[in-house]
């Protein structure tokens, strides 16, 4: 309106915003004349709106009403007429050598990390890292901001593969990663609401990096879904540029924004054909699958009625669900009579009022209970891994890291003494 | 520097791009960070604001309501204290369409065509 009609605007947001607007305002030039009343506005008796209208701005001091006529017709300033977008200096590609004790807190306390300790990112470490790829270390990979209108912050394969090193990672992760990283997506958006994100892998890399898609599949007892999923917290951290208060507002926060819910499809086990085939992808490639919502309830128990009962009734903002389900669940469901996919979303879309296009299903699991966990996640982006593979194959260490493989008792007794 | 040893930032580094709001008629564009659509620094430099009013008395004024909780009853609290306080202000409400975070270009070639003076728009929160 300001730009395009000349038309002047107030704008009004709350005061617990005022430092997050007023900052987004200066970093796009445009130093928008904005109102704030008290916060929040939302799901509050009408008299306290009616009393913060005839009240005070609670951030400048002054009558709100009057601060907004004033928005609309006091002249511009020379500052206001002539708009800068401030341009804001590139970071040394090395920091001050110190010592490991130091770095350790330096990372900590600027807020690079997850709280967790990190391995440092030494030019050895990240040098061995870049082994997992053949792509140039310079290439830029992305783009990246988990406020949608701030400065995107640019990142490379060798960016990448720093933060890959201080998640833990090996070199056999990092194509994963830089398909994560290429499709841009955060994995912690800015939004009060605190957003969780999922990640899926698919094709042979599962097996090639040792992921877990069996039993215990999204528990902390698997290396390679451990690291995958940290590290793409760490990247949206550092490429992202998540700062509690500045530009990541998430009220409550997500516990799964540790992790990232992150596992590989149980391809081998589900009558299904696997998710990255459904969106267009051979099964012979590896593919990484990212969704984001904010519910994910646990305990399904029942008959497709009932997945689509709790479906409907999982509160959400969008007509939008995936169920991750045990592949004994997914049998169930063939002998229900769904062969596919698409006839189980033809049926949910019809028993909940979703677009059966919004309506996913992964499965995952190891097959000692017919559970079913209900999301209201929406899929966001499938993308390729294999490009970021080196044309010799996956960089693995001589004796991969693994942890112990989830138990599989064929024999009955679990290989315990009889 | 016995015991000190050197690491790699690990921060992405500025790009002069900047998101920019999508029109809410293409959702696609809301999910995927590699089709919404970008603005440069150059091009936001080039921004104006525009000139302001010198009274709002006998104006047209437009009041947007983006969406979040609370908008409408907020600027219809606003309409009426023009009523009580500024009667000659005509105010006009409107709700934008989409979600809080897309863009409406058609309700604003609808204030525009219908000689809207100003916005006051909310309330974001």
């Amino acid at each position: 309106m300001e730009d395009h009609y000349n038309i002047p605007t107030a704008p009004v947001v709350t005061a617990r915003f005022a430092d997050y607007v007023l900052k987004d305002s200066r970093s796009h030039g445009m130093l928008l004349r904005y109102s704030f009343p008290p916060h929040p506005i939302g799901f509050i008796p009408r008299s306290y709106i009616r009393d913060y209208i005839k009240g005070n701005d609670p951030y400048t001091g002054k009558p709100l009403m009057q601060e907004i006529i004033d928005a609309l017709t006091k002249p511009l300033t020379e500052e206001e007429k002539n708009p800068v977008v401030p341009k804001r200096p590139r970071h040394p590609r090395l920091l001050p050598p110190d010592t490991e004790e130091n770095l350790q807190r330096l990372f900590l306390e600027n807020g690079w990390t997850d709280g967790l300790p990190i391995v440092l990112p030494t030019e050895e470490r990240v040098a061995e890292m870049l082994t997992g790829t053949d792509a140039d270390p310079n290439q830029v990979v992305g783009r990246m901001s988990i406020a949608y209108y701030e400065e995107k912050l640019e990142y490379t394969v060798e960016k990448v593969a720093v933060n890959a090193v201080m998640a833990g990672c090996r070199p056999e992760h990092l194509p994963v990663l830089l398909a994560i990283a290429e499709t841009q997506h955060p994995s912690l958006p800015s939004s009060t609401t605190s957003f969780a994100s999922m990640l899926c892998v698919n094709g042979p890399i599962r097996h090639e990096i040792g992921m877990n898609s069996g039993l215990a599949a999204l528990s902390p007892f698997n290396y390679a879904n451990s690291v995958i999923g940290r590290a793409w917290t760490l990247m949206s951290i550092n490429f992202g540029e998540a700062k509690p208060g500045d530009t990541f507002m998430a009220s409550l926060g997500h516990n799964l924004n540790y992790n990232n819910m992150t596992f590989a499809e149980n391809e081998e086990d589900s009558p299904f054909e696997p998710f990255h085939v459904e969106k267009g992808f051979k099964p012979e490639e590896s593919t990484v699958s990212i969704f984001r919502g904010w519910n994910v309830l646990g305990l399904g128990l029942g008959n497709v009625e009932e997945m689509a009962r709790v479906l409907k009734n999982l509160p959400t903002m969008a007509p939008t669900g995936t169920f991750v389900m045990d592949p004994l669940v997914a049998r169930s469901l063939v002998d229900e009579g769904f062969k596919t996919k698409e006839e189980l979303r033809q049926y949910f879309a019809e028993k909940t009022g979703f677009p059966p296009s919004a309506i996913n299903f992964m499965v995952v699991g190891g097959q000692t209970n017919p559970l079913w966990i209900t999301t209201d996640f929406v899929y966001t982006e499938t993308e390729s891994i294999d490009k970021w593979i080196p044309k010799d194959g996956i960089r693995k260490d001589k004796r991969p890291l693994r942890m112990p493989a989830p138990l599989v008792c064929k024999d009955g007794i679990c290989n315990l003494p009889r | 520097m016995a015991g000190k040893i050197t690491v790699l930032d690990p921060r992405g580094q500025p790009s002069g791009v900047f998101g920019r709001r999508s029109s809410g008629d293409n959702p696609g564009t809301i999910l995927s960070p590699r089709v919404r659509p970008v603005d440069s620094r150059e091009a936001m430099e080039k921004l104006q604001m525009a000139d302001r009013l010198d009274t709002l008395e006998g104006k047209l004024i437009y009041l947007v309501d983006v969406g979040f909780p609370g908008s409408k009853e907020f600027l219809e609290e606003v309409a009426e204290w023009f009523k009580e306080n500024m009667p000659t202000v005509k105010v006009v409400y409107r709700q934008k369409r989409f979600d809080p975070y897309s863009d409406d270009p058609q309700l604003w070639e609808e204030i525009h065509a219908a000689g809207g003076d100003g916005v006051i728009i909310g309330v974001g929160g």
